[in-house]
């Protein structure tokens, strides 16, 4: 083997007589990308290209849900099956059906009716529209600019800039965004990163039920979220002990991402959500209501009953979507839509569902990442320490918000 | 026999994978893209080839996960051919890791790719004299587009070790 610095000078010698470089033309996709990681002109190109694509998030996804899906499932489906479907008042007409006076698919809670209406009327589009977005970001090369932009911020909370890789991968689905932790160096690092993902991101199908539902919350909802990401952050960093190396990275040039990888990576994801996504949110919505039929839940209501409203001000009844949540958080916050609350308490529930506990399929990416970042038991042990820290103290200092403002 | 794909971080090496193997892995433009390693297979001159495709890295000394789990890939297979993955905009570099990869007795292949935007700036890499001089084959690919590709499966065979002290000789008297 040769040593670093012999292998440099033959590799120097190597180029100068293989390679030549011709002058360096200044184009407007170069300005372009000069522009975009000076701070001065790339902070406010950043948040036009959030808002951007925010705005095309909503659009799309608010078109196809309230423009076509949600006609089609409250006008024709649901008063078809809860008709045409035999055995009313019977138990599996409970589970499969549900409600057989519901005028709305959020409200009806069966398999068939709010399981599917769920599925593809609200989060199939949030999905297609949310990965049309992530992808562009990807295939850009905007995504290693935006780390530049924020890697100060990010430093005061011992990460750095490219852990907004996983931050924005988190938000389409936090088990890709656990899995890209991988690329942060240090094991302090990289369970911070999970931590802090998987209890404060939302991911995209979420969104896309928030954005349905409770579209005049969804701006508090995310402050909220993101501001608990922060003040976690902080006290994590001054928690665990470990090093929060600097990074030198790449800004790769920008290009003008290809049909035919966009399309692709749009496909797969879909294939994706409808063979892991959909039969989870059935199921969630099956085991609810067997839950329900069983006693299981007014049982766990009434024992939770002090919890749910002395401590985060919300009604005993959350506890059902709260056991959904463990399947799907996008059904979770569905099946909220059928609980009788006020705002403010909706908003705290929204919250408390998305910090509680990580979904099922994040949660086994946690336990499979965790083996390589300092042991199951050890990361594990401490994301259920953080996570029961956060849901208490995040959770409760929302009510407190509440009683302060007057509106809990 | 096993072919690895490696090179630093989006240099594009998931791009050619999906060429080679006909594959759907995600290719995007920033580093790290790739951080679990993702097999293939491909059949080139009537024999079958296991593909993996490895997580970027910048040289056999890792920093982190993603870097350890490229190495660990390397350390496993019983005399693969290693592809390695170079942007033709940055050779030296490239280089770097190839050296590293040829100076622990592998057989190497080297693919230079993103040759379109070594063009768009006006540089010109002398393939011949590089060839010659290192005694692997040196293949320009613009893998997203799918140019050079049949020319680097058709060199796939002719991967071969270097003796080191022979290069550095050779560089030393250019």
């Amino acid at each position: 083997m040769l040593d670093p610095e012999e292998r440099w000078r033959l590799i120097d010698k190597l180029a100068r007589e293989t390679v030549e470089y011709g002058a360096d033309r200044s184009t407007i996709g170069s300005v372009l990308a000069e522009l975009t990681v000076k701070p001065l002109t790339g902070i406010p190109f950043a948040l036009a290209v959030l808002y951007g694509f925010w705005g095309f998030f909503d659009a799309f996804a608010g078109f196809f849900t309230d423009g076509f899906f949600v006609p089609l499932f409250d006008d024709h489906w649901l008063p078809w099956i809860q008709n045409a479907f035999p055995l009313k008042g019977s138990w599996l007409y409970y589970i499969l059906v549900g409600d057989p006076e519901a005028v709305n698919s959020f409200e009806a809670l069966g398999m068939l009716t709010s399981g599917v209406f769920v599925a593809i009327g609200v989060v199939l589009p949030a999905i297609v529209a949310f990965y049309l977005i992530i992808t562009i970001l990807e295939d850009s090369g905007y995504m290693p600019r935006l780390a530049v932009l924020v890697d100060t911020v990010l430093h005061k909370i011992g990460l750095h800039g490219f852990a907004v890789v996983p931050m924005i991968l988190s938000l389409g689905c936090n088990v890709p965004g656990v899995a890209s932790t991988r690329t942060l160096e240090t094991k302090k690092q990289r369970f911070m990163m999970m931590i802090l993902l998987s209890v404060f991101i939302p991911c995209g199908a979420q969104l896309g039920v928030m954005l349905s539902l409770i579209p005049e919350f969804f701006g508090y909802i995310m402050i909220y979220l993101l501001a608990g990401f922060f003040v976690f952050g902080w006290i994590l960093n001054r928690l665990i002990p470990g090093r929060s190396p600097e990074i030198i990275t790449d800004v790769p040039p920008l290009r003008i991402p290809t049909f035919k990888n966009v399309s692709r990576k749009l496909w797969v994801k879909v294939k994706g959500f409808f063979t892991n996504a959909i039969p989870f949110v059935l199921l969630g919505v099956g085991l609810v209501n067997l839950l329900y039929l069983g006693g299981v839940i007014s049982w766990l209501a009434n024992s939770l009953e002090p919890l749910f409203t002395g401590w985060f001000g919300i009604p005993k009844e959350t506890v059902a979507p709260l056991i959904a949540g463990f399947l799907r958080k996008d059904l979770a916050v569905a099946q909220l839509s059928a609980i009788d609350m006020s705002g403010f308490q909706l908003i705290t529930s929204v919250v408390i569902i998305s910090i509680y506990f990580p979904c099922i399929a994040t949660f086994s990416m946690i336990i499979k990442e965790g083996r390589n970042s300092g042991g199951v038991i050890k990361v594990l042990g401490g994301s259920l320490l953080t996570l029961i820290t956060v849901v208490f103290l995040w959770g409760g200092l929302l009510h407190l918000i509440g009683i302060l403002l007057g509106v809990a | 026999m096993t072919i690895l794909l490696m090179g630093h971080p989006n240099v594009g090496k998931s791009a050619v994978f999906n060429r080679l193997t006909g594959a759907n892995i995600t290719e995007s433009n920033y580093p790290g893209t790739t951080v679990d390693f993702t097999e293939g297979y491909a059949f080139i001159e009537g024999e079958e080839y296991k593909i993996i495709d490895v997580p970027g890295t910048f040289s056999t000394e890792p920093k982190d996960e993603a870097e350890k789990v490229a190495l660990d890939i390397l350390a496993e297979h019983d005399d693969p051919i290693v592809i390695v993955v170079i942007d033709s905009t940055k050779v030296e570099r490239g280089l770097y890791l190839a050296f590293e990869v040829m100076e622990r007795g592998y057989r190497v292949l080297i693919d230079l790719n993103m040759w379109d935007d070594a063009e768009k700036h006006d540089l010109e890499i002398d393939v011949c004299q590089l060839e010659k001089i290192l005694g692997v084959p040196v293949v320009p690919t613009v893998a997203i587009s799918g140019k050079g590709i049949s020319t680097l499966v058709e060199n796939v065979p002719s991967a071969s070790r270097t003796d080191i002290g022979e290069l550095r000789e050779k560089i030393t008297n250019l």
